[in-house]
């Protein structure tokens, strides 16, 4: 009998060690909500859901609901501002104050137009974040690929670099591809070759088209 | 030109550009000056021949595999892509052996039996629903492991783009397809079949691309180097680099910056800007050149799979370790 009471005794305190620890795990992590910090993984991880969940209702919302929607998607998880200056290269420090800022500013409508536009609707595809790693520089690399039904998988590697003390997607790779490096090549190319108007007009001439098609 | 062929529709950039046989899509008409590009020494004329394939393309090619497209039901261009893409493997397994993947021949071999047979003579591909994922392997990858360099960038008239070394690849990966070897017609569907594919591939550049022909180039070049590299190698951009150039070159007065760089980028325009002919003439030498080291390096092609294997055994080793 008094065995017994003892054993059911200990078991209450086993649960309430158990329910102690969870709420400790979940004061922090409210405390890591709050502090906003989350992980390269996470902002991958969020970025891509978001994608999915618009693709999910991209008929209905149109170009400018999913443009919209992604707007913050986007900004968020992206550092537009740095690859918009990666992307013209050594050009950068030729350009005007205003001229850089209005090239980041068309960048980034471009980058989410481009979103907007390239998914559109969802035949049953799904992201998975394999791996991640990290850089020497302090930079991190997390391994996904997309999943497409009759297709072959898309391999993604998304890199991403702290700015102020948030994880922000700075190049992505799809199948080997550097969309930062085939930016670079381009964007340099018509600054060298046609000059900063054309490249500002040749920008807003393709947001203009995926908002069309 | 098998390798410049094939290649499934794809939402993604990446693997697309790899299958253009015509480099298609509008450009403007620019000023054709040169910019330096290390690996692209003959832009002038590649320039040229481009805006040239772009136009065959759109009068030609186009409304043929358009008209392709609206007659042929889906299940019918789909067992003729799996046909050729079968054929294919006959390359794909020769190039795993020269490269010493012993086990990914093996793999590849079982893929062929398996689609030519039960998949009647590859029409059905029954090996993607066993799990038998298929590689990708051509002789200009092969040329790559046994050090053969890459040689300049260069778009061919009507084949598209290409390497110095690809050139000879793209021969004897004709050489070495069963549907190279079969009448005209048959060659045609093919041709119309992988133009057709490549619709979807051509529409994103045509929407995405400010300059077609650097990205067409650019995503050419990165994805023939993560294939011969089976994704190892990196598209070099040190985005860490970059930002500290940027960073430093803030730092240091502006316009002095700007002047330097805009005499070397004139000088190396200077440098650059040959004739036509000079370059057609250097683009001879260029593929000449990796004929010969192809010749050579199959001279020794026994000694080079010896070493290969070597390697991966002793890699393997040492991932065990």
């Amino acid at each position: 009998m008094f065995l017994w009471g003892y054993w059911v005794m200990g078991l209450k305190n086993v649960k309430l060690v158990a329910i102690f620890i969870g709420l400790l795990l979940s004061m922090g992590n409210v405390f890591a909500a709050d502090a906003g910090v989350a992980t390269a993984k996470q902002v991958v991880d969020k970025f891509q859901s978001e994608l999915i969940a618009v693709m999910k209702n991209g008929k209905q919302l149109g170009f400018t609901g999913r443009y919209d929607k992604l707007h913050d998607s986007v900004t968020n998880s992206h550092d537009l501002n740095k690859i918009a200056r990666i992307v013209v290269g050594k050009e950068w420090e030729k350009l005007s104050e205003a001229q850089q800022k209005k090239l980041v500013e068309v960048f980034s409508r471009l980058s989410i137009a481009s979103y907007a536009h390239n998914f559109k609707e969802y035949g049953g595809e799904s992201f998975t974040i394999d791996s991640e790693e990290e850089t020497t520089r302090g930079g991190v690399v997390v391994y996904a690929h997309l999943s497409i039904p009759n297709d072959k998988d898309v391999k993604f590697e998304y890199h991403l670099k702290e700015t102020d003390k948030s994880w922000r997607i700075i190049n992505i790779v799809a199948n080997g591809v550097s969309d930062l490096a085939l930016k670079r090549s381009e964007y340099t190319s018509v600054l060298q070759r046609e000059g900063f108007d054309t490249l500002i007009a040749k920008i807003n001439e393709k947001i203009d088209n995926y908002s069309k098609l | 030109m098998n390798k410049l062929h094939s290649k499934r529709l794809n939402t993604s950039l990446a693997v697309l550009i790899g299958a253009l046989s015509l480099g298609g899509c509008a450009t403007t008409a620019v000023e054709h000056q040169t910019i330096a590009s290390k690996a692209d020494p003959y832009e002038n004329v590649n320039r040229n021949i481009f805006t040239f394939n772009d136009a065959v393309d759109g009068y030609v090619a186009k409304p043929i595999s358009d008209t392709y497209k609206w007659v042929t039901p889906q299940f019918v261009q789909t067992g003729i892509f799996n046909f050729f893409n079968n054929l294919k493997n006959v390359d794909v397994i020769i190039n795993d052996v020269l490269q010493a993947k012993f086990a990914q021949s093996a793999e590849d071999t079982g893929r062929l039996i398996v689609n030519s047979t039960i998949g009647l003579g590859g029409l059905v591909d029954v090996a993607k629903d066993v799990g038998l994922k298929q590689n990708d392997e051509d002789f200009e990858q092969t040329l790559a492991v046994w050090g053969v360099p890459q040689g300049p960038y260069l778009v061919l008239p009507l084949l598209g783009p290409t390497t110095a070394r690809g050139i000879p690849g793209a021969i004897l990966d004709t050489a070495a397809n069963p549907a190279s070897y079969v009448g005209a017609p048959i060659q045609l569907v093919s041709l119309l079949n992988t133009r057709a594919n490549a619709q979807s591939s051509l529409d994103f550049v045509k929407e995405g691309a400010l300059d077609p022909y650097v990205f067409i180039r650019e995503g050419y070049l990165q994805t023939r180097d993560h294939l011969a590299s089976d994704g190892k190698s990196q598209a070099a951009l040190d985005v860490d680099n970059e930002l500290d150039d940027n960073k430093v070159s803030f730092a240091n007065d502006k316009k002095v910056v700007a002047n330097n760089d805009s005499a070397a980028s004139n000088k190396a325009n200077y440098t650059l800007r040959l004739s036509s002919a000079e370059q057609t003439a250097g683009t001879f030498n260029g593929v000449t050149r990796s004929f010969d080291e192809t010749t050579k390096s199959f001279e020794n092609a026994n000694n080079k799979i010896d070493e290969l294997a070597k390697q991966r055994n002793s890699n393997k080793l040492k991932k065990v370790k």
